[in-house]
């Protein structure tokens, strides 16, 4: 045990020292020349006309979330679809050669698209889409 | 994942399938008996599948005896949630309600079945995610929101601490199957097999706040007192049964004998989780609240079985296993739980739920049969926890308790922290009986306040109650088969029934 502890000790005490050095070398060793303009607070090479801190809309949260179903979608159809393609790979781990079966790689990325659409039609049904 | 293992899951999929079906349905029409009747369909149907599946191995999975042990619990212990959150009016909210308790029993299950760390950890996921929705969704007051914000950001703190110690089983064993973390480990795990001591260490944190074991205990006394009757009951089932199961799997046989602090970590925690409970419990007035510090106390109780497990070497003749013992405990503690939140849904009326001890003065003596029989069922409970005879609760502490006094020990003095931990554990019961007879005292010796309570149409949380009723009095009477039915699924069965295959990995 005692073997193991030094090392970790080691290695926090090199993560803090690290941030901290960092830290206080861009304090004392940065140089400060502000600006105007350096000021300004930076969107996208606009000139800011009103304050940032405004309060948003909670219906973009919920858009958000629905495009995270299409965007969760993509996420995984790629690796499926190589997987459907070319068959189990032998540098995959075990588990994925052994799930390389056409007809059950298939089923699964089906099962998955039917689930996703399954989401699609709750928040349809909980009226996401509706902009009121 | 195999084809076999898919079929080794049929059960989990059968409840998950549920949840998408009331999920969605629940979307285009809102009677909430109807999905409540879905639910225990698809329970059913899961208990069907499981008692028609030959265990096998197949290979992120582990299907043993312990494994279907808790797989029987989740479905009976779900059929029990149901029934105890059964609305018999239209509900915006009941699906979504209902969809996560099935969603939280297939991740029971699934923690149960899981042979690897990564398929563990998802069952984990699986409890705790469904868990915020019924938080947030059950009660929308301030404090039902501040107990949801409070359990989520913690639930999530508690799953990084348990990641990091699930990293460090990895790195010292180079390897995710439970299995092979063992056999890696036996054989001394190379020059990184001490960080599997240090991964002890996180998982144990990371675990103690599933069963609310103190120092990991802060969030259950709000989050229950924020929540329904109906959440505090799920919070005190399922995080547990699968938290404890998960310690299991990971302490007691994925790096078995790895440390020798693991039972002094047990006995530390056991130690201090049931003496803060008890003891803090004794100053509660809200029902809930008192309940939370009780199923804090329990925790306690049961890691005294996970500490004789891990202490191992028991005297000669030595009748209980420490597992077992906390398996049998667990069944016995979420029959009673769960039971006084039954009856007490059954007693509140929509929007006001029976929260203070007080509202439930002169219960014994109301004009209405049922509310009577419901101050009998409470109080069968509240004795069941508390341990007296005739009841369940008694032979689950005996279970502990001489568990405990039956660990000779591998080191000089262990024998005596053990004697020390059972006459704490006997103290503490006799602390646990002031705040729970107080309950009982209430409704028997004290004049009711206010109108007396009508009960409603809310007969299903009554038959639930009456369930659970009737398991703790049989349990009490006949304790030998449930016992046994615990042993069984313990480790130590798993190793009298193949020694050879142990001698062969040693």
């Amino acid at each position: 045990m005692h073997g193991v502890v030094f090392p970790l000790v080691l290695f926090f005490a090199s993560l803090v020292g690290l941030a901290v050095a960092l830290l206080l070398l861009g304090q004392f060793c940065g140089p400060r020349r502000v600006t105007d303009v350096k000021r300004m607070p930076y969107e996208s090479g606009m000139d800011p006309i009103h304050p940032t801190r405004r309060r948003f809309d909670v219906r973009f949260s919920l858009v958000a979330i629905a495009f995270l179903i299409f965007d969760v979608e993509l996420l995984f159809l790629y690796p499926w679809a190589v997987v459907f393609a070319g068959g189990a790979q032998p540098e995959l781990p075990s588990g994925a050669a052994a799930a390389g079966r056409p007809p059950l790689v298939f089923a699964g990325g089906m099962v998955f698209l039917v689930l996703l659409v399954l989401g699609f039609v709750y928040d349809w049904r909980k009226g996401v889409f509706r902009w009121r | 994942m195999s084809s076999d293992a898919l079929w080794q899951l049929g059960p989990e999929t059968l409840v998950a399938l549920a949840a998408v079906v009331v999920y969605v349905a629940g979307a285009f029409a809102a009677p909430r008996a109807a999905w409540s009747w879905v639910g225990l369909a698809g329970l059913g149907a899961a208990a069907l599948c499981l008692a028609s599946t030959t265990p096998q191995a197949a290979e992120p999975l582990r299907i043993d005896a312990l494994a279907l042990w808790l797989r029987w619990f989740a479905l009976a212990s779900g059929a029990l949630l149901i029934l105890t959150s059964w609305r018999p009016a239209a509900d915006a909210d009941g699906a979504e309600l209902l969809g996560s308790l099935l969603l939280i029993i297939a991740g029971m299950m699934l923690v149960a079945a899981a042979g690897d760390l990564v398929l563990l950890f998802l069952g984990l996921e699986l409890i705790s995610i469904p868990t915020y929705i019924v938080l947030f969704v059950g009660r929308r007051t301030s404090e039902g929101r501040e107990a949801a914000v409070k359990y989520f950001y913690l639930s999530i703190l508690a799953s990084a601490i348990l990641l990091f110690g699930l990293s460090f089983l990895y790195g010292a064993a180079g390897t995710t199957s439970i299995e092979g973390i063992h056999q890696r480990l036996l054989d001394g795990g190379g020059s990184l097999g001490g960080f599997a001591g240090l991964a002890l260490v996180f998982i144990f944190a990371g675990l103690s706040y599933k069963i609310a074991a103190v120092p990991f205990h802060f969030y259950a006394p709000d989050v229950y007192q924020g929540t329904t009757n109906d959440g505090a009951a799920l919070l005190s089932v399922a995080p547990k049964a699968a938290g404890f199961l998960a310690l299991v799997r990971l302490v007691a046989v994925a790096a078995e004998g790895v440390s020798s602090d693991a039972w002094r970590i047990a006995l530390a925690l056991a130690v201090l989780t049931m003496t803060t409970g008890n003891l803090l419990a004794l100053w509660q007035d809200n029902l809930r609240r008192l309940l939370a510090y009780s199923s804090i106390a329990h925790a306690g109780y049961m890691l005294i079985g996970l500490a004789v497990y891990l202490g191992g070497n028991t005297l000669a003749g030595a009748a209980f296993d420490g597992v077992a013992a906390l398996l049998f405990y667990l069944l016995i503690y979420a029959l009673a739980t769960v039971g006084t939140f039954a009856a007490l849904n059954y007693l509140g009326e929509t929007g006001q739920p029976v929260d203070h001890v007080d509202q439930l003065a002169g219960l014994a003596w109301s004009e209405e049969p049922r509310s009577r029989a419901t101050a009998w069922l409470i109080a069968a409970f509240m004795f069941s926890l508390t341990g007296i005879p005739p009841l369940a609760g008694f032979w689950g502490k005996l279970a502990l308790f001489a568990g405990a006094l039956g660990v000779r020990g591998t080191e000089p003095a262990m024998r005596s922290w053990f004697v020390g931990l059972a006459v704490l554990g006997i103290v503490n019961a006799a602390i646990a009986a002031a705040y729970y007879l107080r309950v009982v005292g209430a409704m028997f010796f004290r004049m009711p306040m206010g109108k007396p309570r009508t009960g409603g149409s809310r007969s299903v949380p009554f038959a639930a109650a009456v369930i659970c009723a009737l398991l703790v009095v049989a349990i009490g009477l006949i304790p030998t088969p449930w016992y046994e039915a615990a042993d069984r699924a313990t480790p130590a069965a798993a190793a009298r029934e193949a020694p050879e295959m142990i001698a062969d990995a040693r």
